[in-house]
């Protein structure tokens, strides 16, 4: 089996904020990353890690302070080649379905009839053709976010950047819709970078699992999951590769909170047997 | 129900109307009945009409103005943040500044007549229109523009397709406060400069103790502004249709 082409380097990025009181905060120092074409990787790590502000420079809506990242050979710049899903779907309110997806394909330099027929098969791909006129407001969370997904999707970018996509969803929605995702993402393949901070998502989904460790945000471990796939269908949970990296990456994750003087819970674990 | 609601009130104010009218004596407050005869009078007369026609005028025509230049220049102030930072500061002295002290200067400049009157009630109707879709601009949603520039969307598209819808509610509490605004202004336009209109016979009846022909003028007037809040809230609905479904 040959090497797959690089989609995704990063090499040596950093990225400051100006703090309050004025001394720059390091939101990401020396991340190093390659991602592979038609790769899904899962990047998970607590609050503070700057898993976020990594996929806006991946996105290109950040530039790094130092260091550079190449997607496709070329900074990456926002655009249809890439598609950005949003914790809070940030779908448009009074726009209806078909609208909110039509709003990615503005730049898409596409005719309207082709603009329409590229919605439709959006629309299909995330099964809401019942809904294409409803607005928002009119839609369940998971509904809103399959709208978000073929948003993202409906200029057939190579790449797709998921902000914690499921994480304001009840557990049966997420559930849902993580299998609808492994399904589109077995159709159309592009290369996923998944931001979440659950440890099940995480293995369940990706390829590969980075670790990433706060303040500063560093990227600590790279793990593969060789899980068979398609994963589901079978239980994917008791397999003994996902519970082994489940426990892996709980303590991992763990500790990095405990030993994190800007956490919550720094030094507040209870002791171990 | 609502409407039902709003009848028996309707009834109830009246009922109270006559009931301190009966107390005080129809010299100062007239009754209902009193009221509705004053009515038909002034038709009959053909004095209440044309003065009705002549408030209408002014007041749709500086309500119109105002609506007119408020809103491409309150998106302007928002749209392009240079022009409302520099010029937010003047629209808010003059927001502040009673608009009545300008009316000597006013007539000055126009006279008394129709072009006074309408630009009294310009000035009065335009400043909370003005100021509204321009805090509607300045409150769109953060993470919408993010979108919209993840997505490569261009300016125009993105003030088309965001921007301006989101500022719609906002623009429409401008209009309904211009309103309000705009009909006081109408009568003080009519009382302080050429006397004329409803606020004209207002003073005219008003002076010389007719108090049921005074109240005619005052329901009159309360039609008026009825009627635009009726018709704003209709084109709201029609406008602000996405928000009926959450």
């Amino acid at each position: 089996m040959t090497e797959p082409a690089a989609h995704v380097v990063l090499s040596g990025v950093s990225k400051h904020f100006g703090h309050r009181d004025g001394t720059p905060m390091a939101a990401l120092t020396g991340v190093d990353l390659t991602i592979a074409t038609g790769e899904f990787v899962a990047i998970l790590g607590p609050s503070g890690c700057g898993k976020t502000t990594l996929l806006r420079l991946l996105d290109g809506l950040l530039q790094p302070d130092t260091g550079s990242i190449c997607v496709g050979g070329a900074p990456p710049r926002p655009g249809p080649e890439t598609g950005l899903v949003f914790q809070s779907f940030r779908l448009i309110p009074w726009a209806n379905v078909r609208d909110n997806i039509d709003f990615a394909l503005t730049s898409s330099g596409l005719s309207l009839s082709e603009r329409a027929e590229k919605v439709d098969e959006a629309i299909a791909l995330v099964g809401l053709q019942r809904f294409a006129s409803a607005y928002p407001g009119e839609l369940s969370g998971g509904m809103k976010q399959r709208v978000a997904l073929a948003r993202a999707l409906a200029s057939e970018p190579q790449l797709l950047l998921m902000d914690e996509p499921f994480a304001s969803l009840d557990a049966q929605s997420r559930e849902l819709m993580q299998t609808e995702l492994m399904a589109l993402w077995a159709r159309r393949r592009p290369t996923v970078v998944f931001v979440t901070h659950s440890v099940e998502e995480a293995i369940l989904l990706a390829d590969r699992v980075v670790l990433m460790a706060p303040r500063p945000g560093r990227v600590i471990e790279s793990l593969p999951v060789d899980l068979p796939r398609p994963r589901w269908g079978y239980d994917v949970h008791g397999h003994p590769s996902f519970i082994a990296l489940r426990r892996h990456l709980s303590e991992r994750l763990r500790e990095l909170v405990l030993t994190d003087p800007g956490s919550d819970f720094f030094q507040r674990g209870a002791p171990r047997s | 129900m609502i409407a039902l609601y709003r009848v028996l009130v309707l009834v109830g104010l009246i009922g109270l109307w006559w009931l301190i009218s009966l107390q005080v004596g129809g010299v100062i407050i007239p009754s209902p009945p009193a009221t509705l005869g004053a009515a038909q009078m002034l038709l009959a007369e053909g004095r209440l009409l044309p003065a009705l026609g002549d408030s209408l005028i002014t007041f749709l025509g500086g309500y119109g103005l105002a609506i007119i230049v408020a809103i491409p220049f309150g998106l302007l102030m928002g749209a392009f943040a240079p022009v409302g930072k520099t010029l937010e500061v003047y629209v808010f002295a003059l927001a502040a500044t009673p608009r009545v002290a300008f009316v000597p200067l006013i007539i000055v400049f126009l006279g008394l007549g129709v072009e006074a009157k309408i630009f009294i009630v310009f000035l009065g109707a335009i400043m909370p229109i003005l100021i509204n879709t321009y805090a509607g601009v300045l409150a769109t949603d953060r993470d919408l523009l993010e979108m919209a520039q993840s997505v490569r969307a261009g300016r125009v598209e993105t003030f088309r397709r965001i921007v301006l819808p989101g500022a719609v509610p906002f623009i429409i509490a401008g209009l309904r406060l211009g309103a309000t605004i705009g009909l006081i202004n109408t009568v003080v336009a009519e009382l302080y400069t050429a006397v004329r209109g409803l606020g004209g016979l207002l003073a005219l009846y008003g002076n010389t103790f007719r108090m049921a022909e005074y109240f005619v003028i005052v329901l009159m007037l309360a039609c008026i502004g009825v009627l635009v809040a009726e018709g704003l809230r209709l084109a709201e609905k029609r406008l602000v249709r996405w928000k009926s479904g959450s």
